[in-house]
Order: structure tokens, then sequence, then C-alpha cells
């Protein structure tokens, strides 16, 4: 936990516009440089207070089986979801399977998170531990902008496999996958639709990648927005396009906040149709300027 | 011209991200991809034109598919696509334009997506491509008889649902 600490001032000295991010940057970057980009400090702090305080596996399975629980209708998610706790987003609670450990592997310390925060141990990638847990968020559409990238690199900091080369192959293993995961959460999360795609499989709702429509409203409109994105000779008139699209997209964000909000999942599976195509739009767009 | 605009559809779907790891793409999937037959457009309004338009949400990917028919023998005269989408959907949409051609309605009520992939050789996950392009002839078909106010005899189930 020392390393917050040590985060925080860096925090107060950002310059503006210069961090980019790099996958699989090596660790040395994420120390040397300053986390420039923009992280609100009370959402640090509440993050930090969730860190301090990460999910008692075992208290909370047992004090709260009166309060109301949601069970997933993914098999593939083998938890229960305390609603009650949701406000401070670090309430789960793991269904026992023996594999899941609620101690650290090397101490023994009772419930790490992600790392031991005692012995700073790798600890193995835990499933039930879903991205929005990772960065301490509530499991919700909108996010505050600048609330994935400190974590994100906070996260580095403590996983990225060239911190534990010296270490066991098992470690090297655990710090190797959860590095992965924490970079395939901050990706997924980052952006709009993804994020969106990801809450809705949470709730045990795929999007069908085979599904074929024929809605002549939507897909009259795509028609010839794409054969407008064809036809612009010069960058004038894609960036027009592209102003359009992300306004669009806007839309449909709050559209689906709302949807998913009052759990209209079928509403909320037509907006994200809608957005993918006007995603995919912009990625013709950038293709072509 | 129509060469030229054939081969921005064609750029845009080589590079489409869901052709993920290099993969091997029967060589009738590549000749459909450089050279697609009948691209192009009719004049929607024409009362003798079927018009079906048909996505894949999940991919982004839209297929038009339009068909002119010959009112007095129900005979498809000629056929043309434009789809933005991957090679595959590109491929199938082509293929269908051909199959089509001269047949009559009822007939290519008939073509199954699984024909298509089966002669394009598509890959299991490239099979709703193919799927895509048998929805988008009966949505034509579907379109002409609207127009026309009068339903094809044998019109079948799916193809009303489509």
């Amino acid at each position: 936990m020392l390393s917050f600490g040590r985060v925080l001032p860096l925090l107060a000295y950002r310059s503006p516009k210069m961090w980019k991010i790099v996958l699989r940057t090596p660790l040395s970057t994420f120390t040397r440089k300053t986390l420039t980009h923009s992280v609100p400090f009370q959402l640090l702090q509440h993050n930090i207070t969730q860190y301090q305080n990460p999910p008692r596996l075992s208290t909370l399975c047992t004090s709260n089986s009166t309060q109301r629980t949601r069970v997933f209708r993914n098999p593939k998610i083998h938890f229960t979801w305390n609603s009650e706790l949701l406000g401070n987003s670090s309430g789960f609670c793991s269904s026992g399977s023996p594999e899941e450990t609620s101690c650290c592997w090397n101490c023994k310390t009772p419930r790490p998170f992600l790392i031991c925060q005692s012995c700073g141990s790798v600890q193995p990638v835990d499933h039930s531990v879903d991205y929005f847990m990772i960065f301490g968020l509530e499991r919700k559409f909108d996010i505050e902008d600048g609330s994935l990238e400190g974590m994100y690199k906070n996260w580095q900091k403590k996983l990225h496999p060239d911190l534990v080369h010296t270490k066991s192959k098992e470690e090297r293993e655990y710090a190797a996958e959860q590095s992965a995961r924490v970079i395939d959460a901050y990706t997924t999360l980052r952006k709009p639709l993804s994020r969106a795609i990801y809450l809705m499989r949470l709730e045990g709702v795929e999007v069908d990648e085979e599904q074929t429509i024929s809605e002549p409203e939507l897909l009259g409109e795509i028609m010839e927005i794409r054969e407008a994105v064809e036809e612009a000779t010069d960058s004038q008139a894609l960036n027009k396009i592209q102003s359009q699209m992300e306004e669009k997209l806007r839309h449909w964000f709050n559209s689906f906040a709302n949807a998913f909000g009052s759990k209209s999942f079928d509403e909320a599976l037509k907006t994200i149709q809608r957005m993918t195509y006007y995603h995919r739009v912009n990625e013709e767009i950038i293709k072509k300027l | 011209m129509l060469r030229h605009a054939t081969k921005r559809i064609l750029g845009l779907g080589l590079a489409e991200s869901r052709w993920s790891a290099p993969r091997f793409y029967h060589e009738r999937v590549v000749d459909h991809y450089n050279n697609p037959r009948n691209v192009g457009a009719f004049d929607k309004n024409d009362p003798t034109v079927g018009t079906g338009l048909v996505g894949a949400p999940a991919c982004g990917d839209v297929m038009k598919l339009q068909i002119k028919v010959d009112e007095e023998t129900g005979k498809i005269t000629d056929a043309c696509f434009k789809t933005f989408g991957c090679g595959s959907a590109i491929a199938s949409s082509s293929v269908a334009t051909e199959w089509v051609k001269g047949k009559q309605m009822e007939e290519v009520l008939t073509i199954k997506n699984t024909e298509i992939a089966k002669h394009l050789s598509l890959p299991p996950v490239k099979l709703h491509c193919s799927m895509l392009a048998e929805d988008a002839i009966k949505a034509a078909v579907k379109d002409y008889e609207a127009k026309r106010g009068k339903p094809v005899a044998s019109t079948t189930d799916k193809a009303a649902e489509a």
C-alpha cells in the first residue's frame, strides 16, 4: 500500500497530455514516467480505501445471509453478488470452489487481491473478480474520465512480469496472467462500446455474433453513411461524418446506460447494435484519414 | 468507375478486424473478393426491383441485394449488390447475385446459406456471412412481392419471416 502514497505526489505534478498507453511496455516506463492523466483525487482516495479494505470473503459470505443476493444467470460466473454492498463495490463472495484461494499462497495472509497486501506476492487469477472490481469501480456503464488510468498504472507497477523475473516459475506465471488480465480489463472498460458489451456479459447476456437483422430504417441509414464515407474525397468531409458519428454514439451511450440501468436488456442489446454500426463507420473513417 | 468503387469496398473488407488469425480462404472467396460480380444498385423505387437490406450487427456488416424481375414470367433478369463487410460477406453476396440471375423467384427462395458456404468453403466462424446472403435474397423477394401486392406461391414460412 506504500506505493499509493508514492503515487499521490506524482499526481499533483502531472503535466497534461503527455502520457500515452503502450501496452506491454517494460516496467521501467511505468515507474519512470509521472502520471500525467487526470485522475480525480477523491476517486483515487476512494480506490485506495478499497484496496486497503479488500473484499472480506469469509465475513461477507456469512454475515449478510439475510440480505438480498442476486445470482447471476451466466453459468460461467459462479458467484453471488450482494446488492447491498454495491455501494462500495468491494463486496463479493466466492462460491467457495476449492481451487479459489482466499489466502496468500506465500505468506497465508487472508484475502489477497491480485497481490498479497502483506508480502506483495502476485496471486493466481481469481475469475470471480470482474474487471470493475480490479479498478475499484461500481458495476455500471458511466465511469468518470480518467478513473482507469491511474489504477491501471498502479497495478502494472505491482504485477508487471518484469518485477518478478527472479521469483518462482509459478509466481512469474501468475504475474504474466494477472498483468495480461489487467490490460484486458483496462482496454475493455476504457472504450464505452466494449464496456457496454462486457457489462451485458456480466449479466449473462451475450451479443449474438451470428444474428442477422433486417431493419430498413437502421440499415438504410448505415448504408447511406458508409457510401458517404466511401465517396468522401477529402479529410474535411470525413471529419464531418466522424463528428456526426460521435454525436450519435454519445446519444446511444446514454440510451444504453438508461436501458441497462432499468434492466431492459433487449433494448440495451439494440443500442449495442447501433453503437457497433456507428463505431464501424468511425473505424473506416480512421482508415481513410 | 464501378471497378474503382468495388476495390474501395474490398479495401474495407480485407482489413476487417474480425479476420483474426491468418487463415487460408478458398480460391473462390479470393476470386469473388477480388472480382466481385454485379456490384451496383438499381433504382429501389422501380416497381420491377426488389431490394433486400440486411445486416450482421455484431460485425457491423451491411448488405444490400437487389433483383430485377420480369413481371410477366416472375423470372429474375438481373441482380446486383453492395456490401460493406468482410471478404466472406462480399464473396457470399457476389455468389448470391450470380445464382439468382435467370431463376424464378420461388426457386431462389430455396437457396440455403449452407450451399453458399459450401461453394466458398467458408470456415465455421464465417457461416453467418453466407446467412446474410440468404437473408438478403429472401428480403429482396419479399420487397418485390410487397410492391406487387401479392406473395409468391411457394413462399416458405422462413422467407416470410425474413
